[in-house]
């Protein structure tokens, strides 16, 4: 039976930039295809936004396998944004979420400047709620990570994207870089509405045995609960360096998780990798917040945002 | 429609060198599971490893809502489930993915297994058995301790399995490729052709069987293995290349007709 969060009396309703979530809790995008695969186990109309698999103008083939690899604590992947394209998810996955009533964001991507904008102004009719511009996908060899890592290309994509939409738009970053507060003030700068983060961290991994690498391109992006205190210590900084919503993810699998990104600044949490292992990790990380707020007798997870008393 | 189920483990032994059985109740995964269908676990003990095991159901009993599945030792989470006891619990998601397709009216079928690919293909047997077919099994081990699967195929199949072992200690010696070769040509020269071949193994092994089964004109199906993350369709972690693009060996497999599989 697809599970639902418990009731409570506790306000869980936050606004990302202009998303109206009703509770803090969306999934990593690409962690959850559009929600249709876990709608055996959880309802996915119940989480606070459901964020899509990346998307670009007219798909991509993504990279050869093996496509993952467990490492300690976590895992590589290197899925190179594989989508069928932004009229698949037009078609059939955006009027499935609607017909339940799910709020859905999209993970918008591309190989270039105006591929970004192409894929936002066929989605401008879509029942869409929010735009997550990737600019921090480290498994393609162009647009993605390569455009995320400087402040004159974010400030382009950003700004053109900026132009093409009056919907909230969330700009997702990379942890790639050596100063993460640089690029997110320049994303603001150019018309962000939030910020989210982390994207996935570049690493490898080998097979001593066959003194091969475990992935087909060698280099993937880590991510799960091994990547937390990265993306929590990036998260603080970017959220005491610019004055729009930061939604954070890496790692997260608990309530208490998401607690701790949202007292180090976050005002909604991204659950991800932690969906593999639990499908039911979205609502039990909801559930843990409210066991949080009703034990600790927060009245309205509000007052948690950016609540680290240091 | 999958289940998540916290499974209480019924039984769990070794059956032969390095290969194990383990029982789990799993009532909802028991009653709907298909041939070829494969459960997706999450083992107790090992957090640190973050990814759930797949493996193909081996035997579902719907009365006793227990479904059996067979795994060798390869890797840290294989070695860690030989040492979980009865009464543990683990978590399976499933059943899982596009089970055998044998074509409607079957008469004759060939089965092919190598190794611990025994597992997914053993309720084929009864499934074709049951809609009146004539089944020839194969089955292919390193040695004849690892043939664990041999008498549950008896059963099944009313007669013994055609068996080889790579180092000659049970049954014809070698490889189980020139069985193959042989059952397809008697029974073209018979005159009542095999009109199925279904292969799980290594996947060099899959590959070789199934061009035999074309040259030899028969449909054949294949089950493919891949690393898995999500094990549910979401993830695109575990794609096939195929002549129709790439395809998810979890939910559009693992279980494909071979003419498609771009080797
Ligand atoms: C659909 C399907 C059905 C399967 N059915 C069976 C079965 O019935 N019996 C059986 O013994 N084995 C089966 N396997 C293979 C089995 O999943 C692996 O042997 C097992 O995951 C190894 O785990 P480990 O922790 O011991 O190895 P490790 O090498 O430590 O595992 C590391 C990671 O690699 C993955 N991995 C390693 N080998 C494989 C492999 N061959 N295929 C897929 N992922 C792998 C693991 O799942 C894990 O994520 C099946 C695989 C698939 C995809
Ligand atoms: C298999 C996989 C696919 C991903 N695909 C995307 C994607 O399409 N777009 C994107 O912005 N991030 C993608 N990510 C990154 C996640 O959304 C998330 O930022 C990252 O994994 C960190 O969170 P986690 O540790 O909770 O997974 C992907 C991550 C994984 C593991
Ligand atoms: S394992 Fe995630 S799509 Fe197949």
């Amino acid at each position: 039976m697809a599970r639902k969060p418990r009731a409570t009396s506790v306000n869980l309703a936050v606004n990302l930039g202009g998303l109206a979530m009703k509770n803090p809790v969306t999934v990593g995008s690409g962690t959850f295809g559009a929600g249709m695969e876990y709608s055996d186990f959880v309802d996915v109309a119940s989480l606070g936004a459901v964020t899509t698999k990346g998307v670009s103008l007219n798909g991509w083939e993504g990279n050869a396998t093996p496509r993952i690899a467990e490492t300690a604590s976590g895992m590589l992947n290197s899925i190179g944004l594989q989508n069928p394209g932004v009229a698949h998810l037009k078609e059939v996955e955006l009027p499935w979420l609607a017909d339940l009533g799910a709020t859905a964001m999209v993970n918008v991507s591309g190989h270039s400047f105006d591929e970004y904008v192409a894929v936002i102004e066929a989605l401008e009719e879509a029942p869409v709620a929010a735009y997550e511009v990737n600019i921090s996908c480290p498994n393609v060899d162009a647009g993605g990570m390569t455009m995320g890592c400087h402040v004159p290309s974010v400030e382009k994509v950003v700004g053109m994207c900026r132009a093409a939409t009056k919907r909230p738009l969330i700009v997702k970053l990379t942890p790639n870089v050596t100063d993460i507060t640089e690029i997110a003030r320049a994303a603001e700068a150019a018309g962000a509405d939030g910020l989210s983060l982390i994207n996935t961290l570049l690493g490898m991994a080998v097979d001593a045995r066959t003194r091969r690498p475990k992935l087909a391109r060698v280099v993937g992006g880590y991510s799960g609960p091994a990547v937390k205190p990265v993306a929590l210590r990036m998260v603080w900084q970017v959220a005491n360096a610019v004055s729009i919503p930061v939604l954070g993810m890496g790692g997260i699998a608990s309530g208490t998780d998401a607690i701790e990104f949202m007292l180090a600044g976050a005002t909604a949490v991204a659950v991800g990798t932690a969906n593999f292992a639990n499908p039911t990790a979205t609502v039990d990380v909801i559930d843990g917040i409210i066991d949080y707020c009703e034990q600790y007798g927060v009245k309205d997870v509000n007052e948690l945002i950016g609540a680290l008393e240091c | 429609m999958l289940y998540n189920e916290k499974a209480p483990i019924l039984f769990n032994e070794e059956a032969g060198r390095g290969i194990w059985i383990m029982t789990l109740d799993a009532p909802e995964i028991a009653a709907t599971a298909l041939p070829g269908q494969f459960v997706h676990v999450r083992i107790p003990g090992m957090e640190g490893h973050i990814l759930r095991r797949p493996f193909g159901v081996y035997a579902a009993f719907p009365e006793e809502g227990t479904i059996d599945i067979m795994y060798q030792v390869l890797g840290f989470g294989t070695d860690h489930m030989t040492h979980l006891e009865p009464g543990e619990r683990v978590e399976a998601i499933g059943p899982v993915g596009r089970g055998w397709q044998p074509p409607a009216g079957c008469k004759k079928a060939l089965l092919v297994a190598g190794g611990v690919g025994s597992a997914p293909i053993h309720p084929l047997v009864g499934q074709l058995k049951a809609q009146g077919a004539e089944v020839t099994a194969i089955l292919g081990a390193q040695t004849a301790e690892a043939l664990v699967a041999r008498q549950r195929f008896a059963e099944a199949l009313g007669c013994e399995p055609l068996c080889s072992t790579d180092d000659g200690t049970f049954g014809r010696a070698g490889f189980c490729t020139p069985l193959v070769q042989e059952a397809l040509d008697e029974a073209a020269a018979s005159g009542q052709p095999f009109d199925y071949v279904a292969c799980c193994g290594p996947e060099p092994l899959m590959k070789l069987v199934a061009s035999m089964a074309e040259g030899a004109g028969v449909f054949c199906e294949v089950s493919l293995e891949r690393r898995m993350a999500c094990g549910v369709g979401a993830c695109l972690s575990c794609v096939v290349d195929t002549v129709n693009g790439k395809k998810r060996a979890c939910v559009d497999g693992p279980v494909f007709p071979s003419k498609e599989v771009v080797w």
